[in-house]
């Protein structure tokens, strides 16, 4: 699809992943820091959208063309749900969870590559 | 990690330490899994039911059924009151004994599984998560139902 922008994905998602470590390590709970982060994966995630949803036609089985539009928009929905809970919560479960989050990002970024790469 | 630290009593008059919940602490986690799969297996059904129903409606009606029970699992663990926790153990059981059941069932006979579900070959597809997360559940809602206990007792003889 767009290559320069799946690596900024998953670069910044490993990002988010060491920056909940080294808060799960240091005991720290939810901060500006790793909302940034976050908040600049959703911008991205957002781009790919718009630049997925232009270039969808070039999927011409309907049904992987409806499977990669799902996870167009589902991975919108990972980091604002996992900031959600992490932040309502004040262990440091908390930062288990962004870890999660951002490692599930990672994995639908890469899906969404495969899904591409497979059909086009 | 570490078990659930008390919390620092608020001017809101709350107890300092909290009480047991299946949607804090690890529950979080929990409840996070349980909304990625719910979210999964929705995406999943209603992809294969609008798309190709016909090619196997069995494995799809599967896929939408799991969907239904993970999210009520869910809801159930993320709310936590006595009734929503009820719900989520047989949501949970339901689940471990669908997993179990199908993924024998698609071992034995994979010519009635065409298409893949959450849970043909023990949900295989999905790092054999389906098949460890309602163990995983079952023994947190135990674990929050005994530390309820314990600390109601508590309570109990300090009122005295």
């Amino acid at each position: 699809m767009l290559q320069p922008l799946t690596v900024v994905l998953l670069v910044a998602s490993g990002l988010l992943g060491l920056l909940a470590t080294h808060h799960l390590i240091r005991g720290r709970l939810v901060d500006d820091p790793l909302i940034i982060v976050g908040a600049a994966i959703e911008v991205a995630l957002v781009v790919q959208l718009v630049v997925g949803l232009s270039k969808a036609s070039a999927i011409a089985d309907g049904a992987e063309r409806a499977t990669f539009i799902a996870y167009l928009f589902t991975v919108l929905l990972v980091i604002p749900a996992t900031i959600v809970i992490a932040v309502k919560e004040k262990t440091q479960w908390a930062m288990a969870v962004v870890l999660g989050g951002a490692l599930v990002v990672a994995i639908l970024v890469a899906r969404l590559q495969q899904v591409w790469s497979l059909n086009v | 990690m570490s078990e659930p630290s008390p919390t620092p009593s608020g001017t809101t008059g709350e107890p300092a330490v909290e009480r047991p919940h299946t949607g804090h602490g690890f529950g979080r986690v929990l409840v996070a899994v349980y909304g990625l799969l719910a979210l999964a297996a929705t995406g999943r059904s209603i992809l294969q039911i609008t798309e190709y129903f016909d090619r196997a409606p069995v494995p799809f009606l599967l896929s939408a059924l799991a969907a239904l029970i993970y999210l009520v699992a869910t809801i159930g663990l993320a709310r936590g009151d006595r009734a929503s926790v009820r719900l989520a153990t047989i949501a949970l059981t339901v689940e471990l004994v669908g997993v179990l059941v199908v993924g024998t069932w698609s071992v034995v006979r994979p010519e009635a599984f065409p298409e893949k579900t959450v849970w043909s070959h023990f949900g295989a597809g999905y790092g054999y998560v389906p098949l460890v997360l309602p163990l995983v559940g079952l023994w947190w809602i135990r674990r929050t139902a005994r530390a309820t206990a314990a600390s109601d007792a508590e309570v109990a003889r300090s009122a005295d």
